[in-house]
């Protein structure tokens, strides 16, 4: 039997093709600029674990490279093949919500699930997943799985995964945490043993397929505020972040340069952005009632003394945020400005932001990026140990303009080797053209995790050349 | 109908960021629902099916590296209704301007010019050129004229299958006394042979059509069909006419005093067409004459620019009846959640797929009739 004959038998003939009208979708993502385009040559949607168990075992005894799929938002060209004869595995139909528990604050999904049935789900129970800041049509369990939630507001801590269910190249079955003893309690992170899931994150389909997730929800607050505060000054804006994270009085926090950021994420292009300050600090306070107007006292407090200016901008602006934290919907719309949208993300200590902003802007200006086509913003994320912070540093640009293209790539060079220089805490996860520089400089920990990835996948079948 | 160049199409697809929000409707303004958008790729399942990856085999085709016409390609191709779904949530959500289904009306002709096409589609052409109308019906149907103030175009669906949309239609107009008249010689208006790639022969029909309405010197053109309404308004040369859905032209007629509706005091379900809504913006004035003859409008839970396709259009209930049943079931399911089984809507199309599925569909012209 051919590999197509063999997968039209594990998942029927008619979820699976070899055709390049289907294999030609699963071509190119948005970071074509730095991933060129190649087709898988086959494309299989299982409809249940067993089958893809079945999908891995046989390209295991085929030798066959087999790249996880799950809703194909993806803008880092991590599912674009690179080895010949690549089986994408579009795992797109296990999409079900297995479990949403008000007690536990917890929902246990399917990685076809995206945030935007995530959402609906949990909001009926007054909860919800972690703010992602990406479509609503991202795989919630691919989002958090491949680095936790990239944009998490430091009240919902960092990491939103309790435990999961992965199926290894070899098709075997692997729990984690309290799945172990007891797969009905899968609330907690630790189970009787180390934590090896942790392993497991933030490896773009290279160490197995994950089947199953359990997530941390959290509470939606009837009582919200939204704090846009203007500053003409950079350095000027620090003292106020350092201090309403320090002190855990907000549930969200980004730094944002701009003119350039702040329209398409507020919704609209008609508004006199030029009359807004150069940057601009956005404060969610919220909590319950009498916490709420306490810490919103003390909030208004810090605002005032810091120097900046509380920005009066239109109800629906102001509103556009709050709908966006409960999934992402109009921010994309950033990607209108010149067609294309380019950003490195990473992490780093809040201290740094300055030096991170300059160089970022000095380079792009440099090499011939205009002004307005630069943007950059952070977020404090998690508890302020560390002063944790998600940055990213963007650029909006026409991938139809070759010089365009080819600008950002010098850019891209140059940024990268920067930030690795200046000191960041890692990337938000690994992907082409921020990992290669970077396992060049992490001396034996490249190694172990090769050797690691080796002992999970010894024929490495899984995403090859993603990382290694 | 101009052929794009390769450069305007791969810059489009080129900005196509594939976050996929084009496939799901407008979801903070659903009050946080996940309500599916694209019937083609929810029924299909694989990414070709869906905008952003159908716009990747578009690239592929240009390019060359898919270089035959296989059954898949076409279905991918042709598999769609060009409900226009996925564009107008594009340009609300990231304000690039790709326009999905002339984008796509682009691929077909491109398979078309290789004769990569669909035997159904190929015979409504020849049907077309044998007969004049997309259903290859012989029989001459009459219709009444009154003068030249107006011209009703028909259209071959409510001719020659909803007829009674037609006939509302006449009512309606002998009623308010407008003076108006059918084309004598009424082809096909070419839109599902432009829906379906076959440019050069809708070239043809619309050269004669022109001829027809040039002759008789109306002032104003009005259409039940909002497929023959696009049509007009975007692939025919400028006639001198105001172009009018039938919705459109009663509301004057009745602001006019021309016409004097009674009122049916109920309360019913709209379904949006895509041609009427997406397609030319008009979702207003359809509401406004339900409102005019006492129907409360039941808004479903996708509706206007959210609207989910009836499941006919882009040639898909000829190419692809299966799909088209699907898609107008979906539809049905969502008209039955507001506990009728009766909609209005506005378009012979969508009451012939929809009323395939089970519910009762009226034209808002065999509405306003009834109030007469």
């Amino acid at each position: 039997m051919t590999i197509l004959e063999e997968l039209e038998r594990i998942v029927g003939r008619e979820n699976v093709s070899g055709d390049p009208a289907i294999t030609a979708a699963y071509s190119r993502d948005q970071h074509w600029t730095f991933v060129p385009p190649k087709n898988p040559a086959y494309v299989a949607r299982p409809g249940t674990k067993e089958e893809i168990r079945d999908v891995l075992m046989l390209a295991n005894r085929e030798n066959a490279p087999v790249i996880p799929w799950s809703t194909g938002i993806n803008i880092r060209g991590m599912t674009i093949p690179v080895a010949d004869g690549t089986i994408m595995l579009d795992v797109s139909r296990l999409d079900r919500i297995v479990e949403v528990n008000h007690g536990m604050m917890t929902a246990t999904i399917q990685p076809g699930v995206t945030f935007g049935m995530l959402v609906e789900e949990t909001k009926k129970h007054g909860l919800r997943p972690a703010f992602p800041d990406a479509p609503l049509t991202v795989s919630a369990v691919t989002n958090n799985y491949l680095r936790g939630i990239y944009q998490t507001a430091p009240r919902d801590g960092l990491d939103h995964i309790l435990s999961f269910e992965i199926i290894l190249p070899n098709g075997e079955t692997l729990q984690t945490g309290s799945r172990l003893l007891k797969r009905d309690l899968p609330y907690f992170r630790y189970g009787p043993g180390p934590e090896i899931a942790s392993l497991f994150i933030a490896g773009p389909g290279t160490w197995g397929v994950v089947t199953e997730l359990t997530l941390k929800l959290y509470r939606i607050f009837e009582h919200q505020k939204v704090y846009y505060v203007g500053f003409d000054d950079l350095e000027k804006p620090m003292g106020l972040l350092d201090r309403v994270n320090r002190e855990e009085l907000v549930s969200g926090c980004r730094f944002v340069d701009t003119i350039h950021w702040l329209p398409p994420y507020l919704g609209t292009f008609d508004y006199e952005y030029e009359t807004l300050p150069e940057f601009v600090v956005v404060l969610v306070v919220e909590n319950q009632d009498r916490i709420f107007q306490a810490q919103d006292h003390i909030v208004q407090t810090y605002i005032a003394e810091s120097g900046g200016k509380i920005l009066d901008l239109p109800q629906d602006l102001v509103d556009n945020l709050k709908c966006e934290m409960l999934g992402a919907e109009t921010s994309p719309m950033i990607f209108g400005f010149k067609g294309n949208f380019y950003c490195v993300g990473y992490y780093g200590p809040l201290n740094l932001l300055p030096q991170y902003y300059r160089d970022f802007k000095e380079n792009a200006l440099e090499i011939g990026f205009e002004a307005e086509d630069i943007s950059f913003y952070a977020n404090t994320i998690a508890r302020f140990h560390g002063q944790s912070t998600y940055y990213e540093l963007e650029i909006y640009f026409d991938s139809s303009d070759k010089r365009s293209v080819e600008m950002l790539r010098t850019l891209h060079a140059r940024t990268v080797a920067n930030l690795l220089e200046t000191g960041i805490y890692g990337w938000f996860r690994p992907y082409a053209g921020v990992i290669e520089p970077t396992l060049d400089r992490i001396g034996n920990f490249a190694d172990y995790w090769k050797k690691l990835q080796n002992f999970i996948d010894p024929n490495g079948i899984m995403n090859p050349g993603k990382l290694f | 109908m101009e052929k794009m160049s390769e450069d305007v199409v791969l810059r489009a697809i080129s900005h196509c960021f594939k976050c996929k929000l084009c496939a799901i409707a407008d979801f903070h303004g659903s009050d946080e629902k996940w309500l599916a958008l694209c019937p083609s790729g929810s029924y299909y399942g694989f990414n070709s099916f869906y905008s952003p990856g159908r716009f990747e085999v578009f690239r592929e085709i240009l390019s060359g590296e898919i270089d035959c016409g296989t059954e898949m390609l076409v279905k991918v191709a042709f598999g769609c209704q060009l409900c226009g779904a996925c564009y107008e949530r594009c340009k609300e959500v990231s304000k690039v301007e790709l326009d999905n289904a002339e984008l796509f009306e682009e691929l077909r002709s491109v398979l078309a010019e290789r004769g990569w096409l669909l035997d159904a589609h190929v015979r409504i052409r020849e049907d077309v050129e044998r007969t004049g109308n997309a259903y290859g019906a012989s029989e001459k149907l009459e219709y009444p004229s009154s003068g030249d103030e107006v011209i009703y175009f028909v259209g071959c669906t409510a001719r020659h299958r909803e007829r009674e949309i037609s006939e509302a239609m006449v009512r309606v107009l002998n009623a308010s006394g407008a003076r108006f008249t059918v084309l004598g010689d009424e082809w096909c208006c070419g839109s599902p042979l432009l829906r379906t790639g076959q440019r050069d022969v809708a070239s043809r029909l619309i050269a004669h059509n022109v001829e027809e309405i040039r002759g008789i010197g109306a002032e104003k053109m009005v259409f039940t069909c909002p497929g023959c309404l696009k049509t007009f308004k975007e692939s025919y040369s400028d006639l001198g006419v105001e172009l009018l859905h039938a919705s459109e032209y009663i509301n004057s007629l009745v602001s006019e005093g021309r016409l004097q509706p009674g009122k049916l005091k109920i309360a019913l379900p709209y379904h949006d067409p895509c041609h009427l809504g997406r397609h030319l913006g008009i979702y207003d004035a359809p509401r406004e004459t339900l409102e005019l003859i006492g129907v409360e409008v039941v808004e479903l839970s996708r509706n206007r620019g959210n609207a989910w396709c009836c499941g006919s259009g882009g040639g898909v209930k000829s190419g692809f009846p299966e799909f088209a049943t699907w898609t107008a079931d979906e539809r049905v399911g969502e008209i039955r959640e507001t506990g009728s089984d009766i909609v209005v809507s506005a378009c012979p199309f969508c009451k012939r797929n929809l009323e395939d599925s089970g519910v009762k569909v009226f034209d808002l012209a065999e509405l306003v009739s009834q109030t007469l």
